[in-house]
């Protein structure tokens, strides 16, 4: 009831809880129909229901030089997220510099790990570019690899007259607990667990002539160990991955073009498996054109791939998976309407491979549930506040 | 008619700014510079340089003075500060600025918030606020 009192007397956008504290939160909910394969529970020639997200953010500012911010997450994806909920945040900044033109500050907890344009907020469907990720470079499988993880991390900010630059750099150790890591990595189910091991992340974001222009640079080491459980099929091994993401955005009034282009070096060793000892160039990008034809209306286009192994595109020099699970190029149309506080989307995917498919709803063994070509359809509606 | 529209061009046009950048009176200075005033309404500068912190009010997106801050003073479009805002207040990174409801409200709210800072399309001679160029 207090809440609700609450709710109703706050302004659009956030609730002032006292001097310096706020609270926000974000709710969606979506339905995915598909032709073939699973996505976000049933969805083969069905109506899945089983995507939906819900989260709370409290921030408290006791005064210019210190900012507490944590967050909590449930999220349902059909097998792969039941809606545990989580933190999926929680840090401590500390402001080291603000002259007017160049601040410089140190978060130190659980921080969002910047990568892309898009990654800190994936979860809040109203700030995504479309109804999910685009997933050929932000794909959920490794979502809570990337996602956000204990650390610390230096930041910045310097403006001049036709630019703003900002940066960040972060020492973490990643989450590797995700059944969806074993199912990627390791193409199966395995008794052992992945663990994070030091790794970092660093990102630049240049934006020009007044946000017209927005570029990025991501780069990093990302560095986890496997340990096996009784009755492994694995050896004792390690992974390392070097991203490197590519973001490029320009924006007019009613136009907005966003690219973005990554590849993933992966060297692992000691799983005592050929194919998993071995080295490969995870290569995806995406362009989507985004229109806006009248207030509170947009229109979308994208097209996005994804290659596991860059120098095997086609996925037909390896017999594990089948050879279109090692890839998946789509095209995406969409529209959305806001309203208040609640965007309203649909969004319909032509899609050829399977790569971004959970095989935990759509397994390839014993029996391959996969199928090549499919279309999805979804519906989605986000409220926040 | 076109050289009317000429003469609106280049004799009207340049004086017409249709908003003013306000803040609380004990805020040092006179003018700011447009790529400080973004950062400052993008959330991402939180002190003035004299190291008191900053208290962003706005007005909602589609609000004419909101608009009009955006595109001539701001040198950007509404979406892309309410997509800036969304990015950093939903990854903890900063909070959102306090929305206002009118402009009479954003006034009483700049005079009595140490290093508040606002915008109207136009201040009176007896409101208790401070002008700020933006250049």
């Amino acid at each position: 009831m207090l809440l609700v009192a609450a709710l109703s007397a706050a302004p659009v956008g956030a609730v002032e809880l006292g001097r310096g504290v706020q609270a926000h939160g974000f709710f969606s909910q979506s339905l995915v129909y598909t032709s073939d394969n699973n996505v976000g529970g049933k969805s083969d020639d069905g109506l899945a229901t089983d995507m939906r997200e819900l989260g709370a953010n409290l921030s408290w500012r006791p005064n210019a030089d210190w900012l507490l911010s944590g967050q909590v997450l449930a999220r349902w994806a059909g097998a792969s997220d039941d809606g545990d909920p989580r933190l999926d945040y929680g840090f401590v900044d500390r402001s080291l510099l603000s002259d007017g033109d160049t601040s410089l500050g140190l978060r130190l907890g659980k921080i969002k790990n910047p990568y892309g344009f898009y990654n800190t907020t994936r979860d809040v469907a109203h700030t995504r570019p479309g109804i999910i990720m685009p997933q050929s470079v932000y794909m959920d499988r490794v979502r809570n690899f990337y996602l956000a993880a204990p650390g610390i991390a230096v930041y910045g900010n310097h403006v001049t007259k036709r630019s703003d630059i900002s940066w960040s750099l972060g020492v973490i150790r990643p989450d590797g607990d995700d059944p969806e890591l074993e199912s990627l990595f390791l193409t199966q189910q395995d008794p052992g667990r992945f663990k994070g091991k030091n790794s970092w992340l660093g990102q630049v974001l240049t934006e020009l002539d007044g946000s017209r222009w927005r570029l990025g640079l991501t780069l990093g080491e990302v560095n986890m160990q496997f340990r096996p459980g009784a009755g492994s099929a694995f050896g004792a091994g390690s992974s390392r991955l070097l991203p490197l993401v590519l973001s490029l955005e320009r924006n007019t009034e009613k136009l907005s073009l966003t690219a973005e282009y990554s590849e993933v070096r992966n060297s692992g060793s000691g799983y005592g498996i050929p194919g998993l000892d071995d080295t490969n160039t995870l290569l995806a990008w995406y362009v989507q054109g985004t229109y806006r034809p009248a207030e509170h209306w947009r229109v979308y286009l994208r097209r996005g791939e994804i290659y596991v192994d860059k120098s095997d595109r086609e996925g037909v020099r390896q017999t594990v998976v089948p050879p279109y699970a090692m890839f998946a190029k789509n095209w995406t149309l969409g529209v959305r309407r806001d309203i208040n506080e609640w965007a309203l989307s649909a969004e319909w995917h032509r899609v050829d491979g399977t790569l971004w498919v959970s095989p935990l709803d759509t397994p390839f063994r014993p029996v391959n549930q996969q199928k090549a070509d499919w279309d999805m359809l979804l519906l989605q509606a986000a409220w926040y506040f | 008619m076109r050289l009317y529209g000429w003469f609106f061009l280049i004799f009207i046009s340049p004086q017409a700014v249709a908003v003013d950048v306000i803040v609380n009176r004990a805020v040092a200075g006179n003018s700011l510079a447009e790529a400080s005033a973004r950062a400052f309404f993008g959330m991402r500068l939180s002190k003035w340089p004299d190291g008191r912190p900053v208290q962003v009010f706005v007005l909602p997106d589609a609000h004419p003075a909101h608009v009009a801050l955006c595109k001539e003073q701001l040198n950007l479009y509404p979406y892309q500060l309410r997509q800036s805002w969304d990015r950093l207040v939903y990854s903890g990174m900063a909070q959102a600025p306090v929305e206002v409801a009118t402009e009479e409200e954003m006034i009483s709210r700049v005079a009595t918030t140490p290093g508040a800072l606002g915008y109207v399309r136009k201040v009176r001679a007896n409101d208790p606020v401070k002008i700020l160029y933006v250049d």
